[in-house]
């Protein structure tokens, strides 16, 4: 029986390279069709019903990952990925085939050979790959996504264009009368979210709210005095202006 | 802005109690000077008389001028002049009335203030010292700031040079990406049997952009033409892979080929526009990077029709490494600007001054 394949890999060179060495090392590997990227390759797989599937991980839009879920237990699937560390030792772990770019020879008749024995032994393919893949994506974006479920950058209106500012440059927000003032080394703007939004929306280890109406970058703050009347005169550095610390948070500034 | 500062290092100044302690100590001796010279050669030929008025003026002037300035805290040099002379001109009379008052009441001399026009002599006079004094102490204050401005620029340059060396190390470890270096050799490989041309290319193009930045510790700085070809290398690296998905055009004037422009700041910018914005979309798009030379601004603009930011997502290491190169090249006259590209996308704006390059 000859046995249908498709490509998928948003590079286009990789794909008539890929499919150039099957040509060499199983022709009678019948390709099918080549996708550029996630959607393509779901219509083909309809299409075409392949076997097998050459899966690239990397791609936009849906990823190779995505694709995998989708197909599982449809038809059987080999990786390819160019340097996808913790992709590669799951696979590695879970037995699932995959190939590292730049593709060799030796490496790719393994693969083949083993494909043809687990055709052979069992016409189905395996369902509990989706599993694996699942506990990969989430892996995956773990890693990934650690730590920045915070507001990472601020937007703001200047003059005709929209501003984009990382977080990590702006010293302090202050509220306005109807606005919340972002101050930077390089001048300040004016956001709508308010300082409640934001006290929220910003990562708590890097930002502080000291007042009804000031959230201050911890990594600006130079040091922490007292006034007469009992409340945090906090400095900044390389500012001249001081934040006043409510007593409310005062306790942030406790020594340890 | 520099108005700004320079008004708010006033009252930083005058916040310090032992700056407030020498200045007064300043009044006192320069009023009782005053009352000196004006008995020798003045109108008035009484010691204690000139002693006590030039005191009470003195004392009067400064105390008004310095609560009212401290409490408002005017921001431009306009406002604060503006409430100096108002500050001065009651300051003079209440100061007259307190004079009269200290005569009267300790020395028992009722001056005659009607004769000889005494009141209009004491009160022109006070005025003038008054202004004199109060001009000598602004001057004094402004001067001191830039002083402190120019020892901090100093300062600046001497860490700028110290940091110079860890900053490009720094440059180099966050510039070659594995991802990048293995999906182009694989390209690189794919390429020599299929279509050996556009893979010597590939080759030629890699070469060229490790060269340039792996021997980022040697030059200080680098032309405008070099960097773009380093620039133009990697995004025809990109090219071959992304094919009909990248599009990219470089517009510079003639005139700024050979500007003088440090290396490795575009670069970063090029690949976020790259990673984050078209090799993630489907569709692919447009790089633009555009120079232009305005307000003896350099101003270098990367844009791209990506994806553009979502809110959560992390600042690359590359743009924080920017920023603080342009910070530690030029202090706060670099700057990066980025915005979002309409309608979609970002663009990224590098500005440094001419005259520093």
């Amino acid at each position: 029986m000859n046995y249908k394949a498709i490509i998928v890999d948003d590079e286009k060179e990789l794909r008539t390279y890929l499919k150039k060495m099957l040509a060499e090392t199983w022709p009678q590997l019948e390709i099918c069709g080549e996708a550029a990227n996630g959607k393509e390759a779901l219509k083909m797989v309809d299409a075409f019903a392949p076997h097998i599937v050459f899966l690239d991980i990397k791609m936009p839009g849906l990823s190779g990952l995505d694709v995998a879920k989708n197909i599982a237990g449809i038809c059987r699937i080999v990786f390819i990925t160019a340097f996808d560390q913790y992709a590669v030792e799951a696979f590695e772990r879970e037995a699932v085939d995959y190939l590292i770019k730049p593709v060799t020879k030796e490496r790719l008749l393994q693969t083949i050979s083993r494909l043809k024995k687990q055709l052979q032994s069992s016409p189905e393919p395996p369902t509990n790959i989706a599993k694996i893949i699942t506990q990969v994506l989430a892996n995956l974006q773990e890693n990934t996504n650690a730590g920045y479920r915070y507001l990472q950058w601020i937007k703001t209106q200047h003059k005709e264009s929209v501003r984009i500012i990382p977080v990590e440059e702006v010293d302090y927000f202050q509220a306005g009368d109807k606005y919340t003032l972002v101050k930077t080394a390089q001048g300040e703007e004016l956001i709508k979210k308010s300082i409640k939004e934001l006290s929220q929306e910003l990562d708590p280890q890097k930002f502080w709210q000291i007042h009804r109406g000031t959230i201050v970058n911890v990594s600006r703050i130079e040091n922490v005095g007292r006034s007469f009347t009992g409340r945090g005169i906090l400095k900044l550095k390389n500012r001249s202006d001081d934040l006043t610390v409510s007593r409310q948070y005062l306790h942030l500034f406790k020594q340890m | 802005m520099e108005q700004q500062y320079e008004t708010k290092y006033i009252f930083k100044y005058w916040s310090n109690i032992k700056n407030d302690v020498i200045d007064f100590i300043y009044v006192i001796i320069s009023c009782t000077v005053l009352a000196i010279v004006v008995t020798i050669i003045g109108p008035i030929r009484s010691f204690l008389v000139n002693f006590v008025a030039s005191q009470s003026f003195g004392i009067t002037v400064t105390s008004i001028v310095f609560w009212s300035l401290m409490i408002i805290r005017p921001r431009t040099w306009e406002l604060l002049l503006f409430i100096v002379v108002i500050d001065v001109c009651c300051a003079v009379l209440i100061g007259l009335q307190i004079c009269i008052f200290i005569l009267q009441y300790f020395f028992n001399i009722v001056p005659d203030l009607q004769a000889n026009g005494l009141g209009l002599q004491l009160i022109i006079g006070g005025l003038l010292f008054s202004f004199f004094g109060v001009y000598f102490f602004l001057t004094k204050i402004r001067l001191k700031y830039r002083n402190e401005m120019i020892d901090k620029e100093k300062t600046r340059r001497t860490d700028m040079e110290k940091e110079n060396l860890s900053a490009s190390l720094k440059v180099l470890q966050a510039q070659i990406e594995p991802h990048f270096l293995f999906n182009t050799l694989s390209n690189i490989l794919s390429l020599i049997d299929t279509k050996p041309d556009t893979g010597k290319s590939m080759l030629l193009d890699l070469t060229k952009y490790l060269r340039t930045s792996l021997s980022r510790t040697l030059p200080e700085k680098t032309t405008l033409f070099q960097e773009m070809s380093m620039i133009k290398a990697y995004l025809d690296i990109h090219k071959i892979r992304m094919d009909k998905r990248l599009n990219y055009k470089i517009d510079v004037p003639d005139n700024l080929w050979q500007h003088s422009f440090p290396p490795m700041l575009l670069q970063p910018l090029v690949e976020n526009a790259i990673k984050h914005g078209l090799e993630p979309k489907v569709e692919g798009g447009e790089i633009v990077i555009r120079a232009i030379e305005e307000n003896n601004l350099l101003k270098i603009e990367v844009a791209d029709t990506g994806l553009g930011f979502s809110d959560l997502d992390k600042p690359g290491l590359g743009i924080t490494n920017v920023r603080e190169r342009l910070g530690l090249l030029f202090g706060e006259k670099g700057r990066l600007i980025i915005e979002e590209n309409k309608p979609h996308g970002v663009r990224a704006t590098i500005e440094v001054p001419v005259s520093e390059l």
